[in-house]
């Protein structure tokens, strides 16, 4: 009954050239050997040459992989426990508050999130004394608050779909609810702490407004690296960052995606 | 379940909700009441760069000073409410043209064969692992007076003279698409995906032309998942900095630039933070009808 | 139908349920659970005794599961007392009573072996490895599924679903074992033979079961005794023969079988027979147990299959009635006549097929007879 609709493929192939023609050109511009975007002039690895001599960019870089590391596995364990409230704790009392404080960081402006944190983090030193000046702390805190709130969009909607009744059937056979929660319900939403992780310090690494804000002296990350090097105007090693980024990214996905086909055949194998 | 009255079940509660909950207090809540204070306090040549809200004036006297000059200023000079206006109007273009594209790719999407469904939707996903900074910039090189697309329609003989796009409103459009496309085609694609589709066979059962029932009974049942991916485009992109930063002119005025100026090269936080107050109220109705429209996707049937 | 649980009737001794000394192995004491402002069981009292395979049954939302679901402690009275074993478990979460249950999902843990999932209840008991692996294999071997111990439940057809996920809610020995809808997810033919063996497994292990189903047949088959259900109430609890035999309202009538109801009133009564004066033209005469007083409404029901081809018609015979044949469905062993009587009602009367269809006495339109005993019918005043 289904009958392809040429104009619906038309649109749907101009979107994917939309998004992916520019990450082609950045790719294939990261081999050029003029400093020219514009201008073909030959082959040439020197802009990742550069890259790798670039003692700044390497530094940020390390930097907002510790970052990300850290952040992203707070905001899983607080975005889990925010997506169990939510999906085993019915309608406890300030539910609403809860989820509209869990909501709001996934849009709102970054320019606000980062001002307003920093605000708070100045008022809590002149306060508390905590935390002495801005840097990897404050940044980690940032980016905990808003992706925590993406992880539990990603654990809720598991949990949610998960069976009830493995966890009552495991309460029923004598498991106390800790046991339960780890033997039973841990495994089974594994892949989602993966992906909310995942995501986690994707968003951390990628952040450049929320982290300005709240940075200190010394402690620059590599979106602030990349963004004032861009300001600068065009350049080529940003171009050979990009394509290693998308390698990074690309081998991920074709890892993943092998592990993932892989599953139902050996299950098919053990079962036949 | 119900509740069972014991002890490790409040210990849960208590776990689940409360730390998350204390967290979100601290750090995202109470920084609002901070910044909401700051509105009415005076920039200061001090570190921070702002007057305290009250001080102590000899023989245990409190003074509090309420300076409400932030927002007179705002109201005031031409400049901020031109930035305000001109936010919501290319986040709303912005929407509409996201919806536009994204729509048909959701649908095409939702539509296509089962096998092919997964790797389509990875497609539109990928993007997003990849720097968002660093994909705005790969338009610059595009969008360039003597840049990619300039080149290729000199050669293709479409145009004779460079088109003048980049750091033009136009180029914060094609940025802004660009970036937020993946948001509006997510929400779209799971609302339809979840559309039966027995009911367009038995529209068509029913003497409906494909357009036709499209049209009522598609289009309809998804307003959900329309409203929410709007919601989540339009509500980000009025705040958005670096794509009229990197793309736009230098002087389109959006709020989250202004935002920016005024705290990084003014060193008046005081305005700025008074800025981010009126573009937090612009932003609470669309905000608490994605919340509602939230609550209803979650709650609904899966 | 009714086969195992009538030969578990005519064993001589006296049943648990009607022995006043007996106490009761599970005592639910005027439990009511509310879920808002909805009553999903509503002020309920129910005695169960140890070896019995009692079955709740009732249509869907009748509160049978949650019934259930209270005895295995995944949910909590609103109100009223539940017993096990003269223990009073109201407030006992699941883990710690001697109960197991088996779900409809049969809920096996997707990433745990065959062989784990059955051992998974014994690990909570900290019971030693040697004792574990023991009373597994013991499981796999009961059930015959040995061979599956290192399969996943994902690589297991329904029917072995069903035997692991029993596997699994035997292997702690429990004294009362929940079943929700056994037999719910298997295919007809399959759900036959299983309802023998469970029915075997339970008598050779001697453990209470109790099962919630809305499939009568196999409420039939299985039971000692069936408790009828709706709207959070027991309507009738009573042996499968009885309530099939001797429905106490009209709702259980109507819900066990098909049947045909009559309305009338009483109008003279001796000893135990009744005659009810109907809307038919003619007074039916009807053996009643329970005295019933001149003039009270009742209601006569009569099961289909108690109906017969009149051989004689004769104007003052007892419960002879004469009408046309509107409808024949023909189902193979049986076939279903609707006959329309003196006042319009449409009775409804089965007929085994003797003959081939082809030599069917009876056909569309043609005139007929039928009558019934007084002794196949029960009347009814609710």
């Amino acid at each position: 009954m289904k009958r392809r609709s040429w104009p619906l493929l038309g649109v749907l192939a101009f979107g994917y050239a939309f998004l992916y023609v520019p990450i082609l050109l950045l790719i294939l511009y990261s081999f050029n050997e003029s400093r020219l975007v514009t201008v073909w002039s030959g082959f040439s690895f020197k802009w990742y040459g550069e890259l790798l001599h670039n003692r700044q960019l390497l530094d940020a870089a390390w930097l907002s992989v510790r970052i990300a590391a850290v952040n992203a596995t707070v905001a899983m364990i607080l975005g889990t426990l925010a997506a169990n409230a939510l999906t085993r704790h019915g309608r406890f009392r300030g539910r609403t508050g809860f989820e509209l404080l869990l909501t709001a960081p996934l849009v709102m402006p970054d320019v606000i999130i980062g001002l307003s944190l920093l605000l708070l983090f100045v008022a809590m030193q002149q306060t508390i004394g905590w935390p002495d000046g801005r840097g990897f702390t404050t940044i980690a805190i940032a980016h905990i608050t808003f992706s925590m709130a993406y992880v539990t969009v990603v654990v809720r909607s598991r949990l949610a779909r998960m069976d009830a009744s493995l966890e009552e059937a495991a309460m029923d056979l004598g498991a106390r609810p800790l046991t339960v929660y780890l033997r039973i319900t841990l495994p089974l939403i594994a892949p989602a702490l993966l992906s909310g992780w995942l995501l986690a310090f994707t968003l951390s690494l990628d952040d450049l407004v929320i982290a300005s804000f709240v940075s200190g002296p010394g402690s620059t990350t590599l979106p602030m690296v990349v963004y004032s090097s861009v300001r600068m105007g065009v350049s080529p090693q940003i171009n050979a960052l990009a394509t290693l980024i998308v390698a990074i990214v690309a081998l991920a996905v074709i890892v993943a995606g092998w592990t993932m086909r892989q599953k139902p055949d050996r299950a098919q194998k053990r079962g036949a | 379940m119900t509740a069972p009255p014991t002890h490790s079940h409040r210990l849960s509660r208590l776990v689940n909700i409360g730390i998350p909950y204390l967290w979100l207090g601290l750090f995202f809540l109470l920084p609002f009441a901070i910044v909401l204070r700051i509105t009415i306090a005076e920039p200061a040549l001090a570190q921070p760069p702002y007057t305290a809200l009250w001080e102590w004036v000899g023989d245990g006297m409190l003074q509090i000073q309420v300076n409400l000059q932030n927002f007179i200023l705002i109201w005031e000079d031409d400049i901020y409410l031109a930035a305000l206006l001109n936010s919501l109007w290319v986040a709303f273009i912005c929407t509409v043209f996201c919806l536009l594209l994204g729509y048909p790719m959701a649908y095409a999407i939702a539509t296509a064969p089962e096998r092919r469904r997964m790797i389509l939707l990875m497609l539109i996903i990928l993007p997003f692992w990849t720097s968002f900074l660093i994909r705005v910039y790969a338009w610059i090189g595009i969008l360039k007076t003597n840049g990619l697309l300039n080149n290729f329609l000199l050669w293709t003989g479409l145009i004779d003279t460079p088109l003048h796009i980049l750091h033009t409103q136009s180029a914060v459009y094609i940025g802004v698409v660009y970036s937020y496309l993946p948001f509006m085609i997510l929400p779209l694609y799971a609302n339809l995906t979840r559309l039966d589709p027995t009911l367009l066979e038995a529209a068509a059962d029913l003497g409906c032309r494909p357009f036709r029932a499209f049209l009522r009974v598609t289009l309809p049942l998804s307003m959900a998942g329309i409203v929410a991916g709007s919601m989540l485009v339009f509500i980000p992109v009025v705040g958005e900095f670096v794509i009229p930063d990197l793309l736009g002119s230098p002087g389109s005025l959006m709020v989250g630039k202004l935002l920016w100026t005024e705290f990084f090269s003014n060193k008046d936080w005081p305005l700025a933070a008074s800025l981010a107050i009126l573009l937090l109220a612009l932003l609470v109705v669309p905000f608490v009808l994605m919340q509602r429209l939230q609550t209803r996707i979650e709650e609904g049937p899966a | 139908m009714a086969t195992i649980a009538e030969r578990r009737l005519s064993a001589p001794r006296l049943e648990p349920w009607q022995d006043p000394k007996a106490a009761p192995y599970v005592h639910i004491e005027r439990v009511t659970k509310k879920f808002g402002d909805v009553y999903a069981v509503d002020d309920l009292s129910l005695d169960i005794f140890q070896g019995e395979f009692f079955s709740l049954l009732g249509s869907s939302g009748c509160g049978k599961s949650t019934l259930l679901r209270l005895l295995a402690g995944l949910e909590y009275p609103s109100a009223g007392r539940i017993f096990i074993d003269g223990v009073d478990v109201t407030n006992v979460p699941p883990y710690s009573r001697p109960v197991n249950m088996m779900f409809q999902s049969y809920a096996l843990f997707p990433h745990m072996s065959v062989e784990q999932n059955v051992e998974f209840g014994l690990k909570q008991d900290r019971l030693p490895r040697r004792e574990r692996a023991e009373r597994v294999g013991e499981m796999l071997d009961l059930l015959k599924i040995s061979e599956l111990r290192r399969r996943r439940p994902e690589q297991l057809s329904g029917g072995q679903r069903q035997r692991v996920a029993l596997a699994r809610s035997l292997a702690k020995h429990p004294k009362l074992l929940l079943l929700d809808e056994p037999l719910g997810a298997l295919d007809k033919r399959l759900r036959e033979n299983t309802q023998f063996e469970l029915v075997n497994l339970q008598e050779r292990l001697g453990i209470t079961f109790v099962t919630v189903t809305h499939d009568q047949e196999e409420a039939m088959t299985m039971s000692t005794r069936i408790a009828i259900m709706d709207a959070g109430q027991i309507m009738q609890l009573d042996t499968p023969t009885a309530i099939y035999e001797f429905p106490s309202c009209r709702f259980v009538a109507e819900f066990i079988g098909s049947v045909n109801l009559f309305e009338g009133k009483i109008v003279s009564s001796d000893g135990d027979r009744v005659v009810v004066d109907t809307r038919l033209g003619r007074p039916i005469h009807m053996r009643s147990f329970l005295p019933h007083p001149i003039g009270t409404p009742v209601t006569v029901a009569v099961r289909p299959e108690k109906m017969r081809l009149c051989q004689e018609f004769r104007e003052d015979g007892v419960n002879q009635l004469k009408g046309t044949v509107e409808d024949i469905a023909y189902l193979g062993d049986v076939s279903i006549y609707r006959i329309r009587v003196g006042d319009g009602q449409l009775v409804e009367m089965t007929l085994t097929n003797i003959q081939p269809r082809t030599e069917q006495a009876l056909t569309w339109e043609q005139e007929v007879a039928i009558e019934w005993s007084p002794t196949s019918g029960v009347v009814l005043t609710e």
